[in-house]
C-alpha cells in the first residue's frame, strides 16, 4: 500500500510540516495526530509543505479543515506551500485558495508569519 | 428369585458382605473348635488347627483385598497404614508381658472356667495379629503392584508360596532334626523378599515434599519392624502365647515383619538416592503439565488480555522467578502487560533500563541479564539480581519479551533457559493465535459495517433515469470495496423541469453513506422549494453547517434542465467541472463555488457562481466524480482529464449508453492491475433538438442495454 508520512520542522515561531506520499482515508489519522500535537502544545503558525506528497483524498483534506477553526480562534494559521500541480488541481476544485493561503514556496509562507509579527510588534 | 435378583443387584457389596461372612463363620468354628476339640497332643488337631487358622487368615485377606480395591490407590497412604498398625503391635508387644500376663493371672485367679477363658484370650489376641497381618500384608502387596510398568506377578506369588511353605514347615521344628527345613524355606523367603522390594517403582512418580515425609516415615518404619521382629523372636509371653496357638503364624508374624524391615530399608535408600533429582524431576513434570495446559489454551483462549495473565503466572512456576511480565511493543516503545509480583512502575523501569543499555540483543533466543554488573543501576528494585527475558514472536516479529525477575541470588540456570525457551516459543503461538482471532473479528465487524454502507448506498441511488423527448440519459456507478460517498440524483420539478445532482462525500464507508442519505433528503426537497441552482446550493450548505462534522464536507454540482426553453443551469460547489461536449470541443464548465461544508460564512455565498447555457443540438453534458479522472494503474498513475475527454470527443456522435460504456472499458483497461479505491460516478445527457420519430427509433437500435448500469 501507498505510504505516507510527516516531519515537523521547527523555524522560531513557525513550524513546518513536511508531507511525503499518499493521504488518503487510511493515513489522514497520521497527519491529524501531528496536527493536534503542534495545536496541544500551543503551536498555531504551521506552514505545510506539499512538496513530496504525491496524493491526497478528501479523507486528507478533511484534517485540515478539522484544525484549522481552533488554529485561527488563537491567532494562528495554516498556510499551505510548495504544492505540484495534481495536488493544487483538488485543492483549487474545491475552493481551497479562497480559504487557505497558498503559495508556491514554503519561505513564502514562512515569511508571510514574520511580517504579521512585525505588523503586530509595530502597533 | 426375588431375593437373589436384588443380590445381584447389590453385587459388590454382596459379595464383601458374603466374604465377611464366611470369615465371621470360620473364626467362629475354629473358636469352637479351639474350646471343645483341640489337643496340642494329637498332630492330627494340630494339622487341623494350622488348616483352620490358614483359611481364616486367607478369607479375612481376600476379604480385605475387596474393600481396599474400592478405593484409588495412593502410596504414601498405604505406607502410613502400615506405619500405624505397625506401631499397633509395637504397643502390644511391649506391653504383652504386661497386659497378657495380668489377664492370665486374673483368669486363673478367677472362680470361672479359666481354660476357656485362657482360651478366649489368646483367640482373641491372635485374631488380631491376624488381622494386622491381613492388612500389612495387603498394603505391600498394593505398593509392589502399583505403577509397575512389567507383569511381575509371578515373582509375587512364588515368594507367597514360600511364605506359606516355611509357615507350615514350623509345625516340623518340634523336631530338631528336620529344623533345617523350616530354616530353609525362611532363607529362601527372605531372599526372594529382597529380590521383590528392590523393585519400587513407584517413588519416581511423587512430588519432593512427599519424597522427603516419605523418608522420614520409611526410616521410623523400618526401624519398627526391626524391633517387632526382635520382640517376635524373643521368648516372651506374647510369643508363648500365640505359638501355643499357631506356631505357623506365628513364623508369618516373623516373615511379614521381615518383610517390613527389608523393604522400609531399601525404600529409606531408594528414597535418599531419588531426593538430589527431586526438583529436576518434579519440573519437567510440571513443566509437562503446563505446556499440555498451555496447548490446551491456545484452541480455546480468544482473549488477549487473559492469555497474558497465563503466560506470566506460568512462567514464574516453570522458571523458578520471583516476578514476570510481558513488555509488549508499542508504538512508543515498551509497555508492561499481565505484571505478577512486580508493581507497574517497576517492571517498567526494568524494561527501559535493558532495552536502554541494549542488554537485549534482539535475538531469537531467551536471554540471561545480570543486574549485579551495572553499578549506575538508576532507580530499579534493588531486591531484583537477574532477569531472563525471551522474544514472543508472531509472524516472525517480535512483538514483545516475556520478562521473569528473580530476586535473591541464585542464578538462572540451563534448565531455566530452556525452559524459558520452550515456553516463549509456545506463548508465541498462542498470543499469535489470539490475536488473528481478533483482528478477523474487527475485520468482520467492519465487512458487515460496509454491507450496511453499500446497502444504503444502493438504496439511495436513483433506480432509473429519467426519460424524455429531446434527452436520452445513460449513467454508470461503480462502488469501490470501501463505499467512497459517490451520489448522484434526478429530481422531477415540473413536466418540463427537471434538476440534477452529483455529489461526492468526503470519507468512506458508513459515514458516508449516512451523509449521502442527508444529502438526497436535503436536494429532494430544496430541489422542490428553490428553482436557482445557486440557492440551492446556498441553502444546502446553511443547513449542513448544523449536521457535518468539521473534517467532512461534501463536493456538489446542481443543474436544473428546462427543456421547454432548452436552457440548463448550473452552479458548482467544488465539485469536478461539468463537461460540455459541443461541436467536437470538450469545455470544462467550471463556475467558481467552495465545497459544501467547507465554510458557512459569506465566503461560500460570494463565490458561488451559476451558468446558463443554451442547448444546442447534440449537446452532451457529462457528469462524473474523480474516481474516474483519478483511477489509477500499477504504476500509480492518474487515467487523467485528457484522457477521459478524448475518450468523450471521440465518442461524441454514439449514443449515451455506447458512449458511457466506452469511458467504463478504457477506464476499466487502465486500471486492471490495481483495485478501484474510489467510487465511480458517469452520467452522461444528450440533447437532441431536432428530433424526429426516426430519430428516436435510431437511438434505441442503437443503444440496446439497460439505461442504468450499476455494476
Amino acid at each position: 500500500m501507498a505510504e505516507f508520512s510527516t516531519s515537523v520542522k521547527d523555524a522560531g515561531d513557525v513550524n513546518i510540516i513536511y508531507l511525503k506520499g499518499y493521504l488518503d482515508a487510511h493515513t489522514a489519522p497520521v497527519l491529524e495526530n501531528t496536527f493536534s500535537n503542534l495545536v496541544d502544545n500551543g503551536r498555531y503558525s504551521l506552514v505545510v509543505n506539499f512538496k513530496e506528497l504525491s496524493y491526497i483524498s478528501s479523507a486528507g483534506l478533511g484534517v485540515f479543515m478539522a484544525f484549522i477553526e481552533k488554529i485561527r480562534e488563537n491567532k494562528g494559521d495554516i498556510k499551505l506551500s510548495a504544492m505540484n500541480d495534481k495536488v493544487f488541481n483538488i485543492f483549487d476544485l474545491l475552493g481551497f485558495p479562497l480559504l487557505y493561503e497558498i503559495y508556491k514556496e514554503e519561505n513564502e509562507a514562512v515569511s508571510k508569519f514574520s511580517q504579521i509579527k512585525k505588523l503586530e510588534n509595530g502597533k | 428369585m426375588s431375593k437373589l435378583k436384588f443380590l445381584k443387584i447389590n453385587g459388590v457389596e454382596l459379595k464383601s458382605n458374603l466374604k465377611f461372612q464366611t470369615f465371621i463363620g470360620l473364626a467362629a468354628v475354629l473358636f469352637l473348635f479351639r474350646v471343645f476339640i483341640y489337643s496340642a497332643d494329637s498332630i492330627i488337631w494340630v494339622i487341623i488347627n494350622e488348616l483352620f487358622v490358614t483359611v481364616t487368615l486367607a478369607s479375612l485377606y481376600f476379604y480385605l483385598l475387596d474393600l481396599i480395591h474400592l478405593k484409588t490407590i495412593n502410596p504414601l497412604a498405604l505406607v502410613m497404614n502400615i506405619g500405624i498398625i505397625n506401631a499397633l503391635i509395637f504397643f502390644l508387644f511391649t506391653f504383652s508381658n504386661v497386659i497378657l500376663g495380668g489377664l492370665i493371672s486374673k483368669a486363673e485367679s478367677s472362680n470361672i472356667n479359666h481354660g476357656l477363658l485362657y482360651n478366649l484370650i489368646s483367640f482373641v489376641y491372635s485374631m488380631f495379629i491376624m488381622g494386622s497381618l491381613a492388612t500389612v500384608f495387603l498394603a505391600f502387596r498394593e505398593l509392589y503392584f502399583y505403577r509397575q510398568k512389567k507383569n511381575v506377578s509371578t515373582y509375587f506369588n512364588t515368594m507367597i508360596f514360600f511364605f506359606i511353605l516355611a509357615s507350615i514347615s514350623s509345625l516340623l521344628s518340634k523336631s530338631p532334626d528336620l529344623k533345617y527345613i523350616k530354616d530353609t524355606f525362611f532363607i529362601i523367603s527372605v531372599l526372594l523378599i529382597l529380590i521383590n522390594s528392590i523393585r519400587i517403582s513407584w517413588i519416581a512418580f511423587i512430588v519432593k515434599k512427599e519424597k522427603i515425609s516419605l523418608l522420614v516415615l520409611s526410616i521410623i518404619i523400618s526401624i519398627l519392624f526391626f524391633v517387632n521382629l526382635i520382640h517376635s523372636s524373643s521368648d516372651n509371653i506374647h510369643a508363648q502365647m500365640l505359638t501355643a496357638f499357631s506356631p505357623s503364624l506365628n513364623l508369618f508374624l516373623k516373615i511379614i515383619m521381615t518383610y517390613g524391615a527389608i523393604y522400609f530399608s531399601i525404600l529409606f535408600f531408594t528414597t535418599l538416592f531419588h531426593i538430589p533429582t527431586a526438583e529436576a524431576f518434579d519440573r519437567k513434570a510440571q513443566e509437562v503439565n503446563f505446556l499440555q495446559y498451555f496447548s490446551k489454551l491456545i484452541t480455546e483462549s480468544v482473549d488477549f488480555k487473559e492469555l497474558a495473565e497465563t503466560v506470566t503466572d506460568i512462567a514464574i512456576k516453570v522458571c523458578n522467578g520471583n516476578a514476570a511480565w510481558i513488555a509488549w511493543k508499542e508504538e512508543d516503545g515498551f509497555k508492561s502487560i499481565a505484571n505478577k509480583n512486580i508493581g507497574y512502575y517497576d517492571s517498567n523501569n526494568l524494561t527501559n533500563f535493558i532495552f536502554k543499555n541494549k542488554l537485549e540483543k534482539n535475538s531469537d533466543q531467551s536471554s540471561i541479564i545480570k543486574l549485579k554488573k551495572y553499578s549506575n543501576r538508576p532507580q530499579l528494585s534493588e531486591e531484583i539480581f537477574y532477569l531472563a527475558s525471551a522474544p514472543l514472536k508472531a509472524h516472525n516479529e517480535i512483538k514483545g519479551y516475556l520478562i521473569i525477575a528473580k530476586k535473591n541470588d541464585v542464578i538462572f540456570d540451563d534448565e531455566d533457559n530452556n525452559a524459558m525457551d520452550t515456553f516463549s516459543d509456545y506463548a508465541s503461538l498462542a498470543i499469535e493465535n489470539s490475536r488473528l482471532l481478533e483482528e478477523s473479528i474487527v475485520k468482520e465487524r467492519l465487512e458487515k459495517e460496509l454491507d450496511v454502507a453499500r446497502e444504503i448506498q444502493r438504496k439511495i441511488l436513483p433506480a432509473k433515469n429519467p426519460e424524455y423527448r429531446n434527452l436520452s440519459i445513460s449513467s454508470v456507478f461503480i462502488p469501490a470495496f470501501e463505499v467512497g460517498g459517490d451520489y448522484y440524483d434526478f429530481f422531477e420539478i415540473t413536466k418540463d423541469k427537471f434538476g440534477f445532482i452529483i455529489a461526492d462525500v468526503s470519507g468512506k464507508g458508513i459515514s458516508a453513506a449516512f451523509i449521502m442519505a442527508e444529502i438526497k433528503g436535503i436536494f429532494e426537497s430544496l430541489s422542490q422549494t428553490f428553482e436557482r441552482p445557486k440557492d440551492i446550493l446556498i441553502k444546502a450548505n446553511k443547513i449542513l453547517e448544523r449536521t457535518l462534522d468539521r473534517k467532512n464536507f461534501v463536493s456538489a454540482a446542481y443543474g436544473v434542465f428546462d427543456l421547454k426553453k432548452e436552457i440548463v443551469t448550473i452552479s458548482r460547489a467544488g465539485h469536478c467541472p461539468v463537461l460540455l461536449i459541443r461541436n467536437n470541443i470538450a469545455e470544462n464548465l467550471r463556475p467558481s463555488g467552495i465545497g459544501l461544508g467547507l465554510n458557512f460564512g459569506s465566503q461560500f455565498i460570494d463565490s458561488l457562481d451559476e451558468i446558463e447555457i443554451k442547448l444546442h443540438d447534440n449537446d452532451i453534458i457529462v457528469l462524473y466524480t474523480d474516481g474516474i479522472t483519478e483511477a489509477k494503474n500499477k504504476e500509480l498513475e492518474d487515467f487523467g482529464s485528457a484522457h477521459f475527454e478524448k475518450i468523450l470527443l471521440d465518442h461524441s456522435d454514439c449514443s449515451t449508453d455506447e458512449i458511457s460504456n466506452s469511458v467504463m472499458r478504457e477506464v476499466t483497461l487502465f486500471s486492471q492491475n490495481n483495485s478501484q479505491h474510489d467510487d465511480i460516478t458517469l452520467v452522461i445527457l444528450k440533447w437532441k433538438q431536432n428530433f424526429n420519430k426516426d430519430g428516436e427509433i435510431e437511438w434505441q437500435n442503437s443503444a440496446p442495454q439497460l439505461k442504468t448500469q450499476v455494476m
